[in-house]
């Protein structure tokens, strides 16, 4: 008897603690716009070894700051840690958050990016559904004839795809960066807008109505316990129907702990500028 | 971008003997093809080693240029390269010889004569950590739990360079040399090298030029001299430098601490020489009219003596040559963004800034410190030199863009306001920033100054360092020239 009591006070322990935590990381961004508070991933604090008594502690430390797996978390009898389900749990979370999140008006709202959706209706049926996902519905067709300009050199569109928060995480950083990087090579782009319920091959439906020179889409990625918030930059010249896999571009990995944005959008301008001047994109491109 | 081949080449002048290499460095690209381009050298050959040379003085303290220049240019004739398809290398005047009176013009000379990007390097420090990758330490730590040292013995100066988990983790210099004590058959001393002088007063060995020594004497000064050296090294002599007599063989201050060894490995010409037979006699021991083969003798028995594994090096005598033609160049980050107008640069120095997130996220701290180590630079280097320096800039990990403007706006500004007549600005990142960094300082700057801005090159305070000319247009070689592990600051920020 005396064990479960102490068990229940440990849980009920930790949990007042996590609360006492998430309440304290959240108070203070209160100009957070979008409201819900997703799961802080330092929480947890850095990524530290659970070992007790290691036969070596620089080499366990080496290893774990060589990759962000689950590397060094110890085990109480047969079961995880408390500290490392958690962390395991939250991280998991935090991933489906992201795919059943929306992304911050204010973001959108920030670049003038207007939204359009695509057929996907709801998420459970975009997961189900990913040919849905590639098709924007006919009013978003509407007013994406009405609001862009047509045959632009570089067409930029953003989409939540899988992952909502690696727009709120990452736009800030890639995007302008991206428009630098144009404007350092002299190139200019078209009408933005924002896609909701995108697939990445949402770009050559896009393409077909505003055939640009090159497309560049920028996805959230679909989310893993490592990050849940890493976006891709799908790029592709002259996408249309029909274009095949092989003849897309893509940087992938883009978080804070991956691709560094503002290096990938600074590097999404060259990738660009190498498509313009070679005519392709995908594996026949020369980077 | 298909794997490229570079050629490298390294020059050694050394207090008894010169050496070069000719080698190619294989580059290949290590990223996966859905990241960021990311380029390393994965692969060193070996493909011309010269024969070993006596190096050519004219007289005590001077170098003879042009017999160095004649060595060299049929050493070319032999490996069959040009110096025009060289792209990288480094020249290094090792030792004693470092001293000599002409020594920087020959080194710089030699460098500027050897192609487009071959760079002058001196200093024991430096010398030391290029013989130890030459050896092999470096690579060999990464196999070991505690440290690694090469002591790289030549004629002039043991230079020993410390590794722990394949990072450098110090280096110290000695006046222990086969050369510094020259003496013929019959036992008469030669010359004594004045580097060697108080240690040998303070150790109460009294010789000078013109005395006749017995053998048993000779062996008692080699054997005193590896054991001060050893002491210190094996951490047997702490506190650091309390033995008076160790003090005097070390050139420099002594390290704040010195790592505990698991492995040591002898390079140079006296660890060539510590496999032969021991000499048994004077004329033995003076074939080359000097003390080297009972120093090596000495050496090895001294090292018996420590709980110190004695491994064999990858390279002896050739060990600085290797180090400096194979292992000095590094390759910048593939997103970068350089006016390749401006290269190659040569020997220009590094001032770092150091940010903290804290810094990172406030304007006001950002563009102050961006301010003060333009204040700083501008205190410390020529108003009309172009470039003045190179900015490091590290712990900028989780940059914004937003930060990224604040940081733009104030380097372009303070770089023109402290350096209005430079043509260039140079800006080493250690996280990948670089292309982004430079187009937002370019675009501000409109091409005056100029901008070179690379990253994932690591440098401290005090370095200098060479970029070469551009490969593919999208990477450059660069050459770190690390001065001193002493007096660094870690982690400080010299704002």
């Amino acid at each position: 008897m005396e064990r479960t009591i102490s068990l229940e006070r440990l849980v009920d322990g930790v949990l007042t603690e996590l609360e006492k935590r998430i309440a304290a990381a959240a108070s203070p961004g209160g100009d957070e716009a979008g409201g819900m508070p997703l799961a802080p991933v330092d929480l947890f604090g850095p990524a530290a070894s659970r070992v007790p008594d290691p036969k070596w502690e620089e080499g366990v430390n080496e290893l774990i700051a060589a990759t962000p797996a689950r590397i060094g978390v110890w085990r109480a009898g047969t079961r995880p840690l408390t500290r490392e389900m958690l962390k395991f749990r939250c991280d998991h979370a935090a991933a489906v958050d992201s795919i059943y999140g929306q992304v911050s008006p204010a973001i959108l709202e920030q670049y003038g990016l207007f939204t359009v959706e695509t057929r996907y209706e709801n998420t459970e049926n975009y997961l189900k559904r990913p040919d849905m996902g590639r098709i924007v519905t006919d009013e978003g067709v509407e007013k994406i004839r009405s609001a862009c300009r047509m045959n632009a050199q570089v067409q930029i569109v953003v989409s939540d795809g899988l992952s909502a928060s690696a727009v709120d995480a990452n736009l800030r950083d890639v995007y302008p960066a991206l428009l630098d990087s144009l404007k350092a090579y002299g190139l200019s782009a078209g009408t933005p807008f924002f896609v909701r319920g995108g697939r990445v091959a949402v770009m050559d439906h896009i393409g077909d109505i505003l055939q640009p020179e090159v497309f560049v889409l920028l996805i959230g990625e679909r989310p893993g316990l490592v990050s849940s918030k890493s976006m891709s930059a799908y790029m592709c010249y002259r996408p249309r129907k029909g274009t095949v896999e092989s003849d897309r571009t893509v940087i992938s990995n883009i978080h804070q702990g991956g691709t560094p944005p503002l290096e990938a959008g600074a590097h999404i301008g060259t990738v660009v500028k190498k498509m313009l001047e070679q005519r392709t994109s995908g594996v026949n491109l020369d980077l | 971008m298909p794997d490229q081949w570079i050629t490298s080449v390294g020059i050694d002048i050394g207090t008894s003997t010169t050496k070069m290499i000719v080698s190619r460095l294989k580059l290949t690209r290590t990223s996966s093809a859905l990241s960021l381009p990311r380029y390393d050298i994965v692969e060193r050959e070996l493909l011309y080693a010269s024969p070993i040379h006596g190096t050519p003085l004219l007289g005590e303290d001077e170098i003879d240029a042009e017999r160095i220049g004649e060595l060299l240019s049929q050493d070319y004739e032999k490996a069959g390269i040009s110096p025009r398809d060289l792209k990288t290398g480094a020249v290094i005047i090792t030792g004693e010889t470092a001293n000599k009176k002409n020594a920087s013009r020959i080194v710089h000379l030699l460098a500027e004569r050897s192609g487009d990007f071959v760079v002058a390097t001196a200093g024991a420090d430096l010398e030391g950590l290029l013989a130890g990758k030459g050896a092999g330490a470096d690579r060999r730590s990464m196999h070991t739990r505690g440290a690694v040292a090469n002591l790289d013995v030549g004629g002039g100066t043991a230079n020993v360079a410390f590794f722990a988990r394949g990072k450098p983790a110090g280096t110290v210099t000695f006046h222990v040399g086969g050369r510094l004590i020259q003496v013929d058959p019959a036992g008469t001393i030669e010359a004594v090298s004045p580097s060697l002088r108080p240690w040998l007063e303070a150790s109460g060995f009294a010789i000078s030029p013109g005395q006749t020594v017995g053998f048993p004497l000779l062996r008692e000064i080699c054997a005193a001299m590896c054991r001060d050296m050893l002491d210190y090294l094996a951490r047997c002599a702490l506190p650091a430098g309390g033995k008076e007599t160790i003090r005097k063989l070390m050139l420099g201050d002594p390290l704040p601490s010195v790592p505990v060894l698991e492995e040591w490995t002898v390079s140079g010409g006296i660890g060539g020489l510590m496999a032969a037979k021991a000499p048994d006699s004077l004329a033995e021991t003076a074939v080359h009219g000097d003390i080297g083969p009972l120093l090596a003798h000495a050496l090895r028995q001294c090292c018996e003596r420590y709980p110190i594994r004695l491994a064999q090096p990858d390279q002896t005598v050739r060990a600085t040559v290797i180090g400096a033609g194979m292992q000095s160049t590094e390759i910048s980050g593939a997103t970068v963004h350089l006016d390749a107008s401006l290269l190659p640069i040569r020997n220009l120095p590094v001032l770092k800034l150091d940010i903290s997130p804290h810094m990172l996220a406030r304007e006001a701290l950002l563009k102050e410190a961006a301010a003060g180590v333009m204040r700083t630079a501008a205190s410390l280097f020529e108003q009309d030199a172009s470039p003045p320096f190179a900015l490091a800039l590290s712990g900028m990990k989780h940059c914004s863009y937003e930060s990224l403007q604040w940081l733009s706006d104030a380097l372009a500004e303070r770089f023109r306001e402290a350096f209005p007549a430079s043509r260039a600005m140079v800006v080493v990142c250690e996280n990948d920033l670089a292309k982004a960094l430079g187009q937002s300082l370019d675009r501000r700057c409109g091409g005056r100054p100029g901008i070179v801005c690379i990253d994932q090159i690591r440098v401290e305070y005090g370095d200098y360092i060479d970029l070469g000319e551009p490969i593919s247009g999208v990477m450059i070689p660069v050459v770190v020239k690390t001065l001193a592990f002493h007096n660094r600051t870690v982690g400080g920020t010299h704002a």
